[in-house]
């Protein structure tokens, strides 16, 4: 009898505060609504990627302000709310939820992979603006998600071109983890090898788990591969690349990825890093004025040993003025309204000028050369289109 | 036949790296039956000292005493607070060096952060042996490991420590009926255990990446090649080394790394499930 009433009072009790929570949440989502704008930040906190997020934290942080001594977006103050998206898609989309529904955020950027991408745009399910920030495989355009990364074709295509033709080469050797970036990547990588009368001399897709080479490696000097493309992640890339050092092979092959940022070449080092390509539409050297304005401010609000500054993390600058540039023109955070109004969105960042067609943002890419542990721009390739995806 | 010598090499080369990594768990794994699970954190420990010491701009060589400094005087906290309450309880030293593997991790993350650290080769170059170029650091390695090897083996048999060591492993009560301290005695290979740890890590340092979360993949490796070789010998060490170090080698060469990949946890799987107890067992 006893333990019946506990039970009975339990479950009032906490019915009770389940309907005092929901009325409490609903009552902060409605103050948010006339308040602050609050903004879903997806990065990488934890996890592999866990790298990237100090960074990520702090160039959001900087954007959010910029945006807020300008007037806010709409003519509300911008709030960023840090989700971790470092864990495993269904985990990710859980805080998302978390984030939209509970704390009302109406608007997010991501910076992610594309496994947790898919299941964002799940959950969002064109009702809450997204901007995908980071580069990707390309081939995406769902509604209510505004892709301002690189694609292949902006990146991999004229870097490959170039290097061909200046540093003549012709035998292509592929090296990749196991998953749908580096797989889709070096399909438009081979298009243009074929095209430009190249050969593919090796294909291999590497699991996560593998940081020993030496086979592959072997295989590359068999078949006489002038030029290596990479799509190893993280530390696999940092592995790969000093093994590859260490045989002596770096003095006459040729290495080129979109992913070979800052903090990877730093792994690398200097004494393994010769002749590596690396071509994305940021590095942290990058000359320009707008560039170097950023990354001066970036110093000067987070001090000289802040977390080093690479494409994927200040992809997070360019991920919120997109979003407050699309709000502006759509005049409201409707998806409907800004899917029309991101057609022809143009805007300067740290990058250069962007112009977004198909969802997508066309810019200037950069191909840069690794210096000891440092990348020197050697070639910008202007106002890159990102292909289209969006036909029917 | 180029081929075929660097195959030989790489062959020669992963299966002594291995098993100087495995050495120290299979020391506290299987003299002293505690599952090590920060064993990796060690390996990677030592590769920061080296790490250190570069920044210091001293030589290479004193990232060796420094990593085993380190290890030792960690390893002799852990065992002194944690481990030393926990023999024969085998499941708790699981979780126990678990948490303090997380610890040392994250301790690692906020002094040195997450970046990824390169350390210097000392040997840079490549040297030309069998007409194949190989990396004349890892050929360097290779010969360390075996000297080390050597002289473990001889300690282990020969020595009145190492004696003292095999009769606690096979009847701790009678060793301390003769007045073994067995207290010490495990505290003593605990430390040593993981040192060895330490050391691999110094040493591998200049060919790996290094970066906090390193150990993962270490212990890991070890582990597969303590399930092939057993526990209790230096024999099995080297032959479940061989074995995980050849079989991955082979496999992927002729076909590619995810193959190779998968028969090394196709072969533990299959040790695990029909010979539990591994090649070499004395117990």
């Amino acid at each position: 009898m006893n333990s019946f009433m506990k039970r009975r009072d339990f479950i009032k009790k906490s019915l009770t505060a389940a309907a005092t929570t929901a009325a409490l949440g609903g009552f902060a989502s409605r103050a948010s609504a006339s308040g602050h704008l609050k903004i879903g930040v997806m990065i990488p906190l934890s996890g592999p990627a866990g790298l990237f997020g100090p960074a990520s934290k702090n160039v959001s942080e900087m954007a959010a302000a910029e945006i807020n001594a300008a007037g806010g977006i709409l003519g509300r103050q911008v709030e960023i709310v840090l989700g971790d998206a470092g864990l495993s898609p269904s985990e990710v989309a859980q805080t998302a939820l978390k984030l939209w529904r509970g704390e009302g955020c109406e608007a997010f950027i991501g910076m992610h992979d594309s496994a947790v991408r898919g299941a964002l745009i799940n959950v969002f399910k064109a009702q809450v603006p997204y901007v995908y920030c980071p580069n990707y495989e390309g081939g995406e355009c769902a509604d209510g998600v505004y892709y301002v990364g690189e694609t292949p074709a902006q990146s991999v295509v004229p870097s490959i071109e170039w290097l061909a033709a200046e540093k003549k080469v012709k035998k292509f050797y592929l090296i990749g983890n196991d998953y749908n970036w580096p797989r889709d990547t070096n399909a438009i990588a081979k298009e243009t090898i074929a095209k430009l009368g190249g050969e593919v001399v090796g294909e291999e897709y590497m699991p996560f788990t593998v940081d020993n080479f030496d086979s592959s490696l072997a295989k590359m000097k068999e078949t006489g591969a002038e030029l290596v493309i990479i799509t190893l992640v993280g530390g696999a890339s940092v592995s790969f690349n000093r093994a590859f050092a260490s045989f002596g092979l770096s003095e006459n092959v040729l290495r080129f990825g979109t992913l070979i940022d800052e903090n990877t070449l730093m792994g690398i080092g200097a004494e393994n890093s010769k002749n590596i390509y690396s071509a994305a539409g940021y590095f942290a050297n990058v000359q320009t004025d707008a560039a170097k304005a950023f990354a001066q401010g970036y110093a000067s609000k987070f001090g000289s040993d802040a977390a080093v500054l690479n494409a994927l993390s200040q992809s997070c600058y360019d991920g919120l003025i997109a979003l407050d540039t699309i709000a502006e023109r759509a005049g409201a955070l409707d998806t409907k309204a800004m899917d029309k109004a991101a057609e022809g969105m143009e805007y300067d960042g740290p990058r250069g000028h962007g112009t977004m067609k198909n969802r997508h943002l066309a810019m200037d890419i950069y191909l840069a050369n690794a210096v000891g542990a440092e990348f020197k721009i050697v070639q910008s390739f202007k106002n890159q289109e990102p292909g289209n995806f969006c036909k029917a | 036949m180029e081929a075929f010598a660097t195959f030989l090499l790489n062959f020669v080369y992963v299966s002594a790296i291995l098993a100087l990594v495995a050495l120290g768990l299979a020391m506290v794994f299987g003299l002293l039956g505690v599952m090590n699970m920060a064993h990796g954190e060690f390996v990677m420990l030592g590769a920061y000292s080296a790490y250190v010491v570069q920044t210091a701009q001293i030589s290479f060589f004193w990232a060796i005493p420094l990593a085993i400094f380190v290890s030792a005087i960690l390893g002799f906290l852990i065992e002194w607070s944690v481990i030393r309450h926990l023999y024969n309880r085998a499941f708790d030293t699981l979780l126990a060096t678990w948490g303090l593997a997380i610890l040392i991790r994250k301790g690692v993350e906020v002094v040195f952060t997450r970046d990824y650290k390169s350390v210097n080769q000392v040997v840079p170059g490549t040297v030309e042996l069998f007409g194949v170029n190989y990396p004349a650091y890892r050929l360097i390695l290779i010969s360390i490991i075996i000297c080390i090897f050597v002289v473990l083996l001889l300690w282990y048999q020969r020595s009145k420590v190492g004696l003292r060591v095999r009769a606690m492993v096979q009847n701790p009560g009678l060793a301390a009926a003769i007045g073994i301290d067995i207290a010490i005695l495990s505290r003593v290979t605990f430390v040593i255990g993981v040192s060895t740890a330490g050391l691999a890590g110094a040493l591998l340092a200049p060919l790996v990446r290094v970066e906090p979360y390193i150990g993962l993949d270490y212990l890991l490796s070890s582990f597969f090649i303590l399930v092939v070789g057993g526990l209790g010998s230096i024999e099995g060490l080297l032959i479940g080394s061989t074995i995980i170090g050849g079989t991955d080698a082979v496999i992927s060469t002729i076909f590619d790394k995810t193959a190779g990949y998968m028969s090394v946890l196709i072969i533990s799987i299959l040790f695990l499930w029909l010979r539990p107890d591994g090649i070499f067992y004395r117990r």
